[in-house]
């Protein structure tokens, strides 16, 4: 069965106001999911720039950079899960 | 043949090469070569790289030993190919690209430059940043080629990448001295030389395998 969904209507032009909503949400959305894998990987650097500065001690250095990286890790695993994908549950099997 | 970790490209002259057990896991770094160019490797499991200082350490290190003798095009960090037929085939899909970025960074050396503002001053970043980008210009204009990165943290007035030739070097430190002496309430952070990282971009796997900048 062809499925018509928001993204064919979109391509053929044709706006549904509902839809459009939803989609701008998640398009927000996926865009803050970047914007905050951004901001740790900069923090990152700055945590390692303040380092060779000699402004934090080697232990400041070493407990942030784990607590960045592991916030790394789920703001990735976030964006991996790819949230916007919509099942049709009921129709499945 | 099991998997490969690759560390950077160099270009091959025929002869196979080895830089000592420096590689991830005290493994052996040595050459893969397809007559046009080498990959630096070591043998490594297929496994998840962490980007911790110490994994990324031992990538830097053999990356530093390979760049006192060659001109090398880096490759990003975490790069394992299944087996060497796997490599020498994206080599060769890359070949072309390749030829390109070493003619571009034969000889030369990637240097950084990065200007820090002091804690109490920030109020006056702004008015900094437009000073430092008139200085970033005349610095340019020694270098074979400049970029400015992005600024990732407040204290930052300017971060930068040169691309100089070797020849060149000891010109681009006195204007970085020059700059020390004229701003010494900044802390001016000086760093390399590193491969370059920000004048090469090949993208093998993605739809940009030409792509080269």
């Amino acid at each position: 069965m062809f499925l018509i969904d928001d993204i064919v209507l979109r391509l053929l032009g044709i706006s549904v106001p509902g839809l459009d909503t939803v989609w701008l949400i998640e398009l927000i959305r996926d865009f803050a999911y970047k914007e905050v894998g951004r901001e740790i990987k900069d923090k990152i650097k700055e945590n390692r720039m303040l380092y060779e500065l000699g402004e934090i001690t080697v232990e400041e250095y070493r407990d942030w950079e784990e607590k960045l990286l592991h916030k790394l890790k789920f703001a990735r695993r976030v964006e991996e899960m790819n949230l916007n994908v919509r099942m049709d549950i009921l129709r499945a099997g | 043949m099991g998997s490969v970790y690759v560390y950077c490209v160099i270009k091959d002259d025929g002869e196979a090469k080895s830089f000592g057990d420096m590689g991830f896991g005290g493994k052996a770094v040595y050459t893969i070569g397809d007559k046009h160019f080498a990959a630096v490797v070591s043998n490594s499991p297929l496994r998840e790289y962490e980007a911790t200082e110490t994994e990324v350490e031992v990538h830097k290190r053999v990356v530093a030993e390979v760049m006192k003798k060659h001109s090398v095009l880096p490759v990003a960090y975490s790069m394992v190919f299944k087996n060497e037929k796997i490599l020498l085939l994206t080599m060769r899909k890359a070949r072309k690209a390749m030829k390109k970025a070493i003619k571009a960074v034969e000889g030369k050396l990637e240097l950084g430059l990065k200007v820090i503002l002091p804690n109490s001053n920030l109020m006056d970043k702004e008015e900094y940043i437009k000073k430092f980008e008139i200085e970033f210009d005349k610095i340019a204009k020694i270098t074979d080629e400049s970029k400015k990165i992005r600024l990732f943290s407040q204290r930052l007035a300017l971060n930068a990448a040169f691309l100089v030739d070797r020849g060149k070097v000891e010109e681009f430190s006195s204007q970085v001295g020059r700059l020390k002496d004229a701003y010494p309430s900044l802390k001016i952070q000086y760093t390399g030389p590193w491969a370059p990282h920000n004048f090469v971009d090949i993208r093998i796997l993605g739809r940009q395998h030409g792509g080269f900048r």
